[in-house]
């Protein structure tokens, strides 16, 4: 049998779902298939239609802020009073440094000062005033592990669940797993700092080995916001009009030459499509119809951090319209505070707190929050020792992938929970410990999938988002 | 044996043509049933009774004999390979499955009815449970005894006489009144079906469609300005023939053909299989053998044979090569072609890696040779076609001493050089030379260590300095559990070495990483001066399989873990009247066990019913938009059957008898009343033949992803006509888009922002884009360009809407109507009326109706006039990071009227006329 299906009825659906080097939404050869359809993960058919999982599930989207770098755990979401206490003093255990030339075995407490908030009492930095004010929302996994070595082995684990390239990210899963539940819409987004690209590029929203249509679809912050969706800039509006008047002009007589040569009339609808879809994108990104009241929760009205906020705005926006996945970007390694982290991590906090929060608040007050998940954190954490030991503005902390947090809300997640701890210096995780495998199959748990039967086959191999190594549903976490 | 023809009578034809429709609109399953029970009313014009061997057996197959016939163990003790089990009392229960004549009665029925049976998978249709019914109500007959034994293969007589097994026959060319003005035997034969039905052939196309229609299926190219007015002014009667002529002329035929073949022997420049997708660096040579080979018109019979075999027909060690053998090793390539991850693959998982890819060779050779899809027998019988397990063993078997899966050899194992050996000495020298320079290397850098060490240790208290220094020097395994807690207490001596010597750099203000770097450097370019070292991918046996042929196992389920019985060499058991007696050569060769020559020479023998047929079949379908068999890949149950059998076999061994000349093939077809049709639809003869099996009129086809992004080359004036080498490379974009390019992203996947000039290979036509599995190139994707995994079959031409969004907007659609529209101000000078009929000229490849011109003029004054306000307006600029990779190439100003002009070009290459072919 013909497993690529050049040629099959298979093919032809699945070509008809729109896939533009990453676009994720639906063909018009669909419009009439938008009732979802059960999964079916034997057949080789691929398509975006909307698909209900077997197991009832807790949430039907997401947004992810990836934070990469890897956001200093002691100094933002963990209080060390034992780190405090030794400040200064010499550790004595093993440590895995990445670079090793500027390492020291000096523990530094951290210059920030924690305290409890919300009804739930989870104790936050100073750092972080708007993420207090949600404390009570959201699952804060304090015992966060992935073991491996550097950023890239780091990402790759968090984003796609393996430590090589090649392997599709968590967005891709989602997608492939249950469709979009829009048509002129992209099902899963990345939306990239305009500061510059996370590390590991577009390999961040890749869909490795999974069919193409499940790649994720790189929106810029600014125009062209989509790959071949915005017309050039001196052809927008009124010369793209009349470009395509007269192009319909054209077909129009090519078909009364033709008569009765379907293909044709499709795709001159097609046509009609790429506009509706140009309208649809242009609407959901376009946050100025939004009040006053809701940017200013989002923090747009303050130049520190309004890009995020706006972002997420339009994350917020991109879900409310049946995008299945979204998920922001910071610049670079924003957070990879080996040096100099007593003004980097301040300012870093301040560009996303507002935005983050924000979301939250605002998809909780639309009612959207209980269907949606919300995730924030990067591929590591950071060491207590010194690195650069030369004083207060050069001191830094070096990778740790041993022990790090990050926090989850909404979508099944418990609400106003702090899980998980590292032991007293804040360095390796030691209680309740939550691993990259064990948070994809808890998420894949709350769309309504076993992680270890959402499988796609691959030379005859079912391969999976957790791949049989494991991965424990975390139950302790599930509201 | 005959050639079951149907009759010349509108009944049959009736009846045969909605068995077509019926097989094109209904799924593969329903076709066999639904086929079955129809030609059984067709034959005997009442209904025949049905049988079990042609009516009853072909279900049971497919649904029932996995459990109940084929295994080691009989499920419910039920065997249904023949109806004489179904009537014996099976089972502990002692019942049985089939009462004749009663189906109310019968156990078989009522399971299958209930939807019990079978229990997992596709349940049956309605139409094979009525057909069930009907055979036992009829009395569950048989159409002649059954064997005392079920055979190891077991074929029946239904099964020989299926129309693709058959001897290909020269039919008589049909000869009906008025049929002396078709000279074309393919008309004749085309002619003859279209006059039962009553229908004429259409007119013939214009000259206009005509040229287009030759030069995109022979060039795959639209024609040019000079190859137009020269159609134009000839006026001889054979000024077709000799246009075609010169088409067939052209080196781009040998690029178009080849694309066609590359499809199908699924061509790839990568190893796909694993995340990694190894770029494969020499696949190429195939890919130019390949064009080579067509361009020079080399006889099928001996293009299949060097592709199968050409490793065997080279005598000499594979040293200081004449061309010759160069071209017939690289022939070999075609065994080479499909995923192959068995380099990147964990010892625990290499017998499944290695079994795939014997696996996806056997498909490729099969689909591409054969039109059989024998690789559904791999894990049981087929379950449609009679391809008993045992054949497809038995076809490995001729392969395996190549494969050798006990001593596997990889890629890299699987190479010959092209060096000779004077260029061997000179690289040598050459080396010596560089690790000079290596070894000054490392003596800097264990200068440079002790220099660091010393600075590290001056930090260091007095009083540990030296104890540190001592631990430090002191080998790892040597060291007291004091030294080394001493060492972890000052990572920064203990991590010193050679790799982390750059990161104190940062500390000491030194230069020490660019020091060394300078002296790498020194190096590489030392070793640059060596001569390059070409290799070329070959398939062949080693002399350990040769001496010891390793044996082929039946593997049981088609796990390679479950060995069962030893086969030996041998094709489809279905033709065993055509092989030969055995796959051993009866001479020695030195270079292989023959097995693979002898199978090469059987296939192209001229009698092999299905090698011919294959291949002049995929000859029309890529001249006439559908093939006579629909299906060129699948001449089986599942396939579809051929609109014309006796034009197929009259083509098969015409074919053959003007000594496998793929171009006389295409003079007979092109030469025909049939190819030069128009596409005009008509009411009338839609209702006869609406998805035109008769060839009534030519079909409008989409052009392919490759012939769209070369047209528009062409046209734009850009088309760099360079043949051969290596391929243009891809790379992805900030946006992760594949596009042509060097890729230059950082060890962390940034991107670096440098830009390696490609020197016009962007503009080579699209045969010549690295064809990573991983990583089509986005504009060619779009347009359907089809996934290696292993090989493509047949392509699609879908219609959605990205298509569009990149037709409007993408920056090759844009930076080509630009290129068009200056090269249009260029040569047709500043009038506006003359620029548009030449834009209609080179792009639609027709003169502008008076109409046209004047609205084109209209629509260029008014945009011209939005543009010129457009440009004037400044643009934000958006931050480098954010810029596409193709638009940070600065571009020049754009003057309003060329702008406006870009967008008239952009609306013709977008539009229809240029996108189909008539």
């Amino acid at each position: 049998m013909n497993q690529n299906g050049c040629h099959s009825r298979r093919h032809f659906l699945q070509r008809s779902a729109f896939c533009l080097g990453g676009l994720g939404a639906l063909s018009l050869l669909e419009q009439d298939g938008l009732l979802a359809k059960p999964v079916d993960f034997q057949s080789q058919h691929f398509d975006m239609l909307p698909k209900v999982p077997g197991v009832r599930p807790r949430a039907r989207a997401m947004i992810s802020m990836f934070m990469q770098g890897g956001p200093s755990q002691i100094d933002l979401f963990e209080p060390k009073p034992e780190l405090d206490k030794r400040n200064g003093q010499k550790f004595v255990g093993d440590i895995k440094y990445d670079d090793a030339a500027h390492a020291s075995t000096t523990l530094m407490a951290s210059p920030w000062k924690f305290q409890k908030h919300g009804q739930c009492g989870t104790e936050v930095s100073e750092l972080l005033p708007h993420f207090s004010q949600i404390v009570d929302e959201v699952t804060l996994l304090r015992g966060m592990q992935t073991g491996v070595s550097n950023h890239g082995q780091g990402i790759y684990a968090m984003q796609t669940g393996g430590i090589l390239a090649g392997r599709p990210t968590i967005g891709s899963w989602l997608s492939y797993a249950l469709g979009s539940e829009t048509r002129d819409l992209p099902a899963y987004v990345a939306l990239t700092d305009p500061r510059g690209l996370p590390v590991l590029g577009v390999a961040n929203w890749t869909q490795g080995w999974l069919p193409s249509l499940y790649q994720g679809t790189a929106v810029r912050s600014q125009e062209p916001r989509m790959p071949n969706l915005d017309p050039a800039p001196h052809l927008k509006g009124e010369a793209q009009g009349r470009y395509l008047d007269f192009l319909g002009g054209l077909n129009a007589e090519h078909l009364s030459a033709h008569p009765g040569e379907t293909d044709l009339e499709a795709r001159i609808a097609s046509y009609e499509l790429a506009g509706r879809m140009q309208l649809a994108a242009k609407e959901a990104l376009d946050i100025s119809g939004e009040s006053e009241a809701t940017k200013k929760l989002y923090g747009i009205d303050n130049p520190v951090s309004a890009e995020f906020g706006t972002r997420c705005l339009i994350a917020r926006r991109l879900v409310e319209r049946g995008v299945r996945f979204v998920q922001l970007f910071t610049a670079n390694q924003t957070w990879d505070h080996h040096k100099g982290i007593i003004g980097g991590l301040p300012a870093a906090c301040q560009y996303v707190d507002q935005g983050a929060a924000a979301l939250v608040l605002d998809l909780k007050q639309r009612g959207l929050l209980d269907s949606t998940v919300v995730h924030w954190g990067g591929e590591m954490g950071r060491l207590p020792v010194i690195q650069y030991d030369g004083g207060r503005d050069v001191v830094g902390r070096d990778h740790n992938t041993y022990g790090f947090s990050m926090w989850v809300a909404g979508g099944g997640f418990k609400a106003g929970l702090a899980y998980g701890e590292t032991d007293e210096f804040g360095h390796k995780a030691v209680k309740d410990i939550v691993t990259h495998r064990d948070y994809h199959a808890t998420l894949l748990h709350l769309f309504g999938f076993d992680h270890t039967k959402l499988t796609f086959q691959r030379n005859g191999v079912p391969m999976a988002l957790t791949d049989n190594q494991g991965g424990r549903i975390v139950q302790e976490i599930l509201a | 044996m005959e050639l079951r023809r149907p009759q010349r009578s509108l009944g049959t034809l009736a009846s045969a043509l909605l068995v077509g429709v019926l097989g094109l609109g209904l799924s593969c399953n329903l076709v066999s049933g639904a086929a079955a029970v129809l030609e059984g009313k067709a034959e005997g014009g009442a209904a025949r009774p049905l049988t079990f061997e042609r009516d009853i057996r072909p279900i049971l197959k497919h649904h029932c004999v996995h459990c109940h016939g084929e295994g080691d163990k009989l499920k419910g003790a039920l065997d249904v390979r023949l109806r004489r089990f179904l009537v014996e009392p099976h089972g502990k229960d002692g019942s049985m499955a089939v009462i004749p004549g009663k189906p109310q009665e019968s156990e078989l029925l009522s399971l299958v009815r209930e939807g019990e049976m079978p229990p997992k998978g596709k349940k049956l249709t309605a139409l094979e449970i009525a057909t069930l019914e009907r055979w036992i109500g009829e009395g569950a007959v048989t159409a002649r005894p059954e064997p005392t034994d079920v055979p190891k293969v077991y074929l029946t007589e239904e099964d020989r006489e299926y129309w693709a097994f058959q001897p290909i026959q020269r039919p008589v060319i049909p000869s009906l009144e008025g049929f002396d003005k078709l000279k074309n035997p393919v008309d004749r034969f085309i002619g003859a079906r279209l006059r039962e039905v009553g229908v004429e052939f259409n007119p013939e196309a214009s000259r206009a469609t005509l040229i287009r229609r030759v030069a995109f299926d022979l060039t795959g190219l639209t024609p040019t300005q000079e190859q137009v007015l020269e159609f134009e002014a000839d006026t001889a009667p054979d000024a077709y023939e000799r246009m075609v002529e010169r088409f067939l002329a052209s080196p781009h035929y040998g690029e178009r053909w080849a694309r066609h073949w590359l499809d199908i022997a699924g061509y790839a420049d990568s190893d796909g299989y694993n995340d990694a997708d190894t770029v494969r660096p020499w696949a190429y040579h195939y890919r130019d053998y390949v064009i080579r080979s067509l361009n020079a018109d080399k006889p099928m019979n001996r293009f299949i044979q060097e592709q199968l075999a050409g490793d065997e027909m080279v005598t000499g060690p594979l040293k200081n090569l004449s061309q010759a053998d160069v071209d017939r090793l690289a022939a070999t390539g075609f065994l080479r072609m499909v995923p192959d991850g068995t380099a990147g693959t964990p010892a625990s998982e290499q017998t499944t890696a290695r079994n795939a890819v014997i696996a996806e060779t056997l498909k490729v050779v099969s689909t591409s040779l054969l039109g059989m899809s024998v690789g559904c027998a791999q894990c049981h019988d087929h379950k449609h076609d009679p391809i008993p397990q045992r054949d497809y063993y038995q076809i490995r078997a001729i392969f395996e001493p190549g494969f050798d899966t006990e001593h596997w050899r990889n890629a890299s194992a699987r190479q010959v050089s092209l060096m000779t050996e004077a260029e061997r000495t000179q690289s040598a020298a050459i080396e010596e030379e560089a690790k000079l320079i290596d070894a000054r290397r490392k003596k800097r850098e264990e200068e440079l260590i002790d220099l660091v060490l010393g600075w590290e240790l001056k930090a260091k208290p007095e009083e540990v300095r030296e104890l540190l220094r001592l631990a430090y020097r002191t080998p790892l395994k040597e060291r007291t559990p004091e030294q080394s807690k001493l060492l972890k207490e000052h990572p920064t001596v203990n991590q010193l070495s050679g790799s982390s010597l750059y990161l104190y750099d940062r500390t000491y203000n030194t230069k020490h990483e660019a020091e060394l770097k300078k002296i790498a450097d020194e190096a590489a370019e030392v070793r640059k001066k060596k001569p390059v070292e070409i290799f070329l991918p070959v398939f062949n046996e080693a002399p350990v399989a040769i001496k010891t042929p390793p044996s082929t196992a039946l593997f049981h389920r088609g796990d390679p873990m479950n060995p069962r019985e030893k086969v030996e060499p041998g094709e489809l058991s279905i033709l065993a009247a055509f092989q030969p007696a055995s796959f051993v050569p009866e001479r020695t060769l030195p270079s292989g066990t023959g097995r693979r020559t002898v199978f090469a020479q059987y296939l192209t023998s001229g009698r092999h019913p299905l090698v011919s047929r294959v291949l002049v079949n995929r000859v029309w379908h890529h001249l006439f938009g559908r093939g006579i068999v629909a299906t060129p890949a699948d001449f089986g149950r599942q396939g579809e059957r051929p609109s014309h059998p006796e034009l197929l076999d009259w083509l098969a061994s015409e074919f053959v008898e003007r000594g496998w000349s793929l171009k006389e093939l295409h003079r007979l077809m092109m030469g025909s009343a049939t190819y030069k049709q128009s596409a005009l639809r008509s009411a009338e003869k839609d209702g006869k033949d609406p998805d035109n099996h008769l060839f009534a009129r030519a079909i409008v086809r989409r052009m392919d992803a490759e012939a769209l992004r070369d047209s528009m080359l062409l046209v734009s004036g850009k088309l760099n006509r360079k043949m051969f080498g290596a391929p243009v490379p891809v790379m992805l974009d900030v946006d992760g888009q594949v596009v042509l390019g060097v890729d230059t992203t950082d060890t962390a996947g940034r991107p670096s922002g440098k830009v390696v000039p490609l020197n016009g290979e962007e503009y080579r036509r699209s045969l010549y884009v690295q064809m990573r599995r991983s990583r089509p190139l986005g504009m060619l994707e779009t347009f359907d360009l089809p996934k290696m995994e292993p090989n493509c079959e047949a392509r699609s031409a879908s219609t959605v809407a990205p298509q569009s969004l990149s037709l409007m907007n993408s920056q090759f659609s844009l930076s080509q109507s630009r290129l068009l529209a200056e090269r249009v101000s260029r040569e047709a000078g500043d009038e506006s009326e003359a620029r548009v009929r030449m834009a209609w000229r080179l792009v639609l490849v027709r003169d502008a109706t008076e109409d046209e011109v004047q609205k084109s003029v209209v629509f260029l004054k008014s945009q011209t006039a939005t543009l010129r306000a457009a440009l004037e307006k400044p643009v934000a600029v958006s931050s480098s990071a954010e810029k596409p990779a193709a638009a940070a190439k600065a571009s020049e100003p754009l003057h309003p009227e060329i702008a406006a002009l870009a967008t008239l070009c952009q609306a013709l290459f977008s539009s229809n006329g240029f996108l189909y072919v008539d």
